[in-house]
């Protein structure tokens, strides 16, 4: 059904949108957590700039990556030292993907942990749990359907994430080619269109499955819990 | 007040409203515009054309500098455009064939170089040649920044020269395809790329680059910049469109590294 190159580039795209996942996740958990539950001075300056990649045009977002993690940028000088190298790789991309999709991924998790009643959290702190048993025992699993959301928006941004990682990682076959970036190309193309749509629909497949197995977790989730 | 008066005063309501909206929708025949689309290429040496033909005639020229496929594609759907300079003929034909271009008005308007760049501070040191070490020049994980070849004409020329010179093989694995020259030019000026394959004009606008070598011409198809009116468009176009060819504009045009014809 599929020709080897479509076979290539859905693989790569599924591998990188979840690697942007897999680190952007973790990140705007915390900081989810950080905006739910904390106060403190510079707090809405902070979520500001946590939401800049919503806001500003992913090219410039892919610039500002190369200046920060490119060959001369402070922190790709540091990863260069250990060997790694970002900036035309997958992981460059999935980097790129992760931080445009972070914005999305933030304001699910931060939703997910303010629906927490904190009386809960209060009753278990009573009763002696401490702060990691209660967060592990109570919060994240209350908090959990609002995290899978906030994954599966996380995927779905990270697959059609096209400016800054094409900016950032380049368009590279089998390396950093994504769904997006292959659509992008075929268009350049005269008479590319028939490509590009087979492509486009490749996505929206994609879009699809992650999108029924989110439901089935959550459905999983709800029989466990016995809610 | 009468009844008359109410019908008169009506009327010229009436007419007052008609005429406004006349006037509105016929074309301010007194702040007329050029508008060009062009090749991204262009950008800077257009704009200084364009600057010179505005301050001489008071004619403003505005610009929309994109891919030449994107303007063809937009000017076959049916832009306003006036004009349009693409960067190859392979875009050029694509909006003619599609009934949108003054085939009568098309010149090539220009002719480019294709160079091989490297930081400004490389010490890189390559002759290009039949079988020239390129593959080895780029180090152990450095890449060759170039257009994309897949649609990119800068990038289908650089791949053409490399094939023709026997290296392509060598490369076609280690190349950051970027989308557009500019882009290219960028990772190599950012010290992302050891080497490039860019347009003269490109590596001369940039002072982090450094031009390693040319490539000959024989190497790749001609790198000319067709220009033509586009069908319908305004008749000050035709102006510009001569000015494009005067020895001023091609005395601008040789400042920035293209060569001109005649």
């Amino acid at each position: 059904m599929l020709t080897a190159t479509e076979w290539e580039v859905l693989a790569l795209s599924v591998s990188i949108a979840g690697r942007a996942v897999l680190f952007a996740l973790p990140l705007a958990l915390i900081t989810g957590w950080v905006m739910a539950r904390t106060r403190f001075p510079g707090r809405t300056l902070l979520d500001a700039v946590l939401h800049s990649s919503l806001f500003l045009p992913p090219v410039v977002v892919g610039l500002v990556l190369i200046l920060l993690f490119g060959n001369d940028g402070p922190i790709g000088e540091m990863l260069a030292r250990f060997g790694i190298r970002l900036i035309f790789t997958a992981n460059g991309a999935a980097l790129a993907a992760g931080v445009m999709a972070f914005p999305l991924m933030l304001r699910a998790c931060r939703q997910a942990i303010e629906a927490v009643d904190p009386r809960i959290e209060a009753v278990a702190d009573s009763l002696g749990a401490g702060f990691w048993d209660r967060t592990f025992s109570i919060t994240l699993p209350l908090a959990a359907p609002g995290l899978i959301a906030a994954a599966v928006i996380g995927f779905a941004a990270a697959l059609g994430e096209f400016g800054a990682v094409i900016t950032f990682a380049a368009n590279i076959p089998g390396e950093t080619q994504t769904l997006a970036l292959a659509i992008y190309a075929a268009l350049q193309q005269p008479g590319g269109e028939a490509v590009a749509l087979r492509l486009a629909g490749i996505s929206f497949g994609v879009a699809i499955v992650a999108l029924l197995s989110s439901e089935a977790l959550l459905a999983y989730g709800r029989r466990r819990s016995g809610q | 007040m009468n009844r008359r008066t109410l019908i008169s005063a009506l009327c010229a309501f009436g007419v007052t409203t008609v005429s406004a909206t006349a006037a509105s929708a016929a074309p301010p025949a007194t702040r007329a515009t050029i508008t060009v689309f062009a090749a991204a290429s262009l950008t800077d040496a257009l704009q200084a054309v364009g600057k010179a033909y505005t301050a001489r005639t008071g004619v403003p020229v505005r610009f929309s500098f994109a891919s030449s496929s994107l303007l063809a594609r937009q000017i076959e759907s049916g832009a306003k455009a006036d004009m349009f300079v693409s960067a190859d003929q392979v875009w050029m034909n694509h909006a003619q064939k599609a009934g949108r271009i003054d085939a009568g008005s098309r010149r090539t308007l220009l002719r480019g170089r294709l160079v091989l760049i490297a930081p400004a501070d490389s010490r890189v040191a390559v002759r290009i040649a039949p079988r020239f070490p390129l593959a080895q020049a780029l180090g152990a994980n450095g890449r060759l920044a170039v257009g994309d070849p897949a649609y990119v004409p800068a990038g289908i020329y650089a791949q053409t020269a490399l094939t023709r010179l026997g290296v392509w093989p060598s490369v076609q694995t280690r190349l950051a395809r970027a989308d557009n020259v500019r882009v290219a030019l960028s990772y190599v000026a950012r010290h992302e790329a050891p080497l490039g394959i860019v347009y003269e004009t490109d590596a001369r606008a940039e002072r982090g680059v450094r031009i390693v070598g040319i490539f000959s011409e024989a190497s790749h198809p001609a790198i000319d910049y067709p220009a033509a009116l586009v069908r319908g468009a305004s008749p000050v176009a035709r102006g510009f469109a001569a000015y494009l060819q005067s020895p001023a504009a091609k005395a601008t045009f040789r400042r920035y590294g293209f060569r001109t014809f005649g």
